[in-house]
């Protein structure tokens, strides 16, 4: 998301204050190798998000690797890799403009579901050196306002990923409580009863007198 | 991209609007790749999607033309174009849950790589504000502070949103220890009657057959 400010102060020139907002919220499977770009359009700008493994389910079991995360810039220098996480937070500050890269790999073969967002956000400095003009003092301290509330939306949409994919965990324990307790006593009674079977073919007539 | 810079260079009087920027992926040919996002019933949502073209001077060959569909998690399909370069789609979601837009790349004999710029936005961030023009900085700034201001509600409802599940999740639990509990005093009572009922039935045996 994007907003750009325009002016004309009188017939003079054009005061154009850029306040660059961008957010993508998306949910992707992963068979191996999933990669997502975002362009940044101006260095220094604060790049923040999370993303949560969404299929950690009973399958899971403990010796998963898990997923492996990791970002590029557009210099190819690595700036975060994180290896076998089942979801994180990250923030960093860019370093410049361009093209960055987030990877997600998986090493085993069952296709994972990651819920991921990413938001970046530029604040004007008061002296906006790249253009020589004066930013409104009032105008940086709303872009200051305006992100830290993205930083709210962006750990309320952790929390809501979070969340899922705890709920899913207790609705499967549930289903798996009461499918194994039932499954045990029908095995029990399955076992008695071949136990007495069994106990009275061993005494039967057929077998003859022969007591064992 | 290029059309709205050119809109604002044509637009002269004040005006404050959004430009759109969006993330990126890659597409092998033949493969199919779906973003999926999380809507809450009775917003709005707007998507616009293009190939990012390799060669700027040449047309797109047909190659690297795509087929989109945009379907809700209960199989209503709300967008779908074939072979196109680019593209949108607006709806207002009608049902919660999952949307999923998915992207074809066709099958092409050497695979290439067809790149696709998405920018989905939902809730809050699809407000259009190019209608809304006025003059001076004054007014756009309080532009700004109603969109603040959008923001701050749609954080709240969600943190509304986030206290029910987490209620539900709470009641999900206790369901599961009191089935539980419920469980084992009713496996205990199960054990000890299926060996009353041997014990039983095994004595008459015997007595029947007159080895006791």
């Amino acid at each position: 998301m994007e907003r750009k400010w325009r002016k004309i102060s009188g017939l003079i020139g054009l005061l154009l204050l850029n306040f660059m907002n961008n957010v993508s919220s998306l949910s992707l499977t992963i068979t191996k190798v999933e990669c997502v770009y975002e362009i940044v359009r101006s260095e220094g700008d604060i790049v923040s998000g999370n993303f949560v493994v969404v299929d950690h389910h009973i399958f899971w079991s403990s010796d998963h690797p898990g997923i492996d995360f990791s970002i590029t810039s557009p210099g190819g220098d690595i700036l975060h890799n994180l290896k076998g996480t089942s979801g994180d937070k990250f923030s960093f500050k860019a370093p410049r403009s361009g093209l960055y890269q987030f990877c997600f790999h998986n090493p085993l073969s069952t296709p994972e579901t990651i819920a991921l967002y990413i938001h970046i956000g530029h604040i004007p400095n008061e002296h906006n050196l790249a253009k020589n003009e004066h930013v409104d003092p009032i105008n940086v301290k709303i872009a200051e306002l305006r992100e830290a509330l993205e930083a709210v939306t962006t750990e309320q949409k952790y929390l809501k990923a979070r969340d899922a994919v705890h709920r899913r965990t207790n609705e499967s324990t549930k289903k798996r409580v009461i499918g194994y307790t039932v499954g045990e006593y029908i095995l029990l009674t399955i076992a008695s009863v071949l136990q007495v079977v069994y106990i009275r073919r061993l005494f039967s007539k057929s077998v003859g007198y022969n007591r064992i | 991209m290029i059309l709205r810079s050119v809109l604002v260079l044509v637009l002269l009087v004040g005006v404050l609007f959004r430009a759109s920027q969006s993330l990126r992926f890659d597409l092998q040919s033949g493969q199919t790749k779906c973003i999926a996002e999380d809507i809450k019933s009775n917003s709005m949502t707007v998507g616009k999607y293009h190939v990012v073209k390799p060669n700027e001077d040449h047309p797109l060959p047909d190659s690297h033309k795509l087929t989109v569909r945009v379907t809700s998690s209960y199989g209503n399909n709300f967008h779908s174009a074939e072979k196109v370069e680019n593209g949108q789609f607006a709806f207002t979601a009608t049902e919660q849950g999952d949307y999923m837009a998915c992207f074809w790349a066709p099958e092409h004999s050497p695979p290439i790589t067809v790149t696709v710029d998405f920018d989905w936005r939902t809730g809050v961030h699809t407000k259009d504000w190019t209608n809304v023009a006025k003059k001076g900085q004054v007014d756009a700034m309080e532009l700004e502070l109603k969109n603040l201001y959008d923001t701050i509600q749609s954080i709240h409802e969600e943190m509304f949103y986030l206290r029910e599940r987490e209620e539900e999740m709470q009641e999900l639990n206790k369901a599961t220890t009191s089935k539980m509990f419920w469980l084992s005093f009713l496996s205990l009572f199960l054990c000890l009657s299926v060996a009353g009922l041997q014990f039983w039935h095994l004595k008459t045996f015997f007595e029947k057959k007159k080895l006791i």
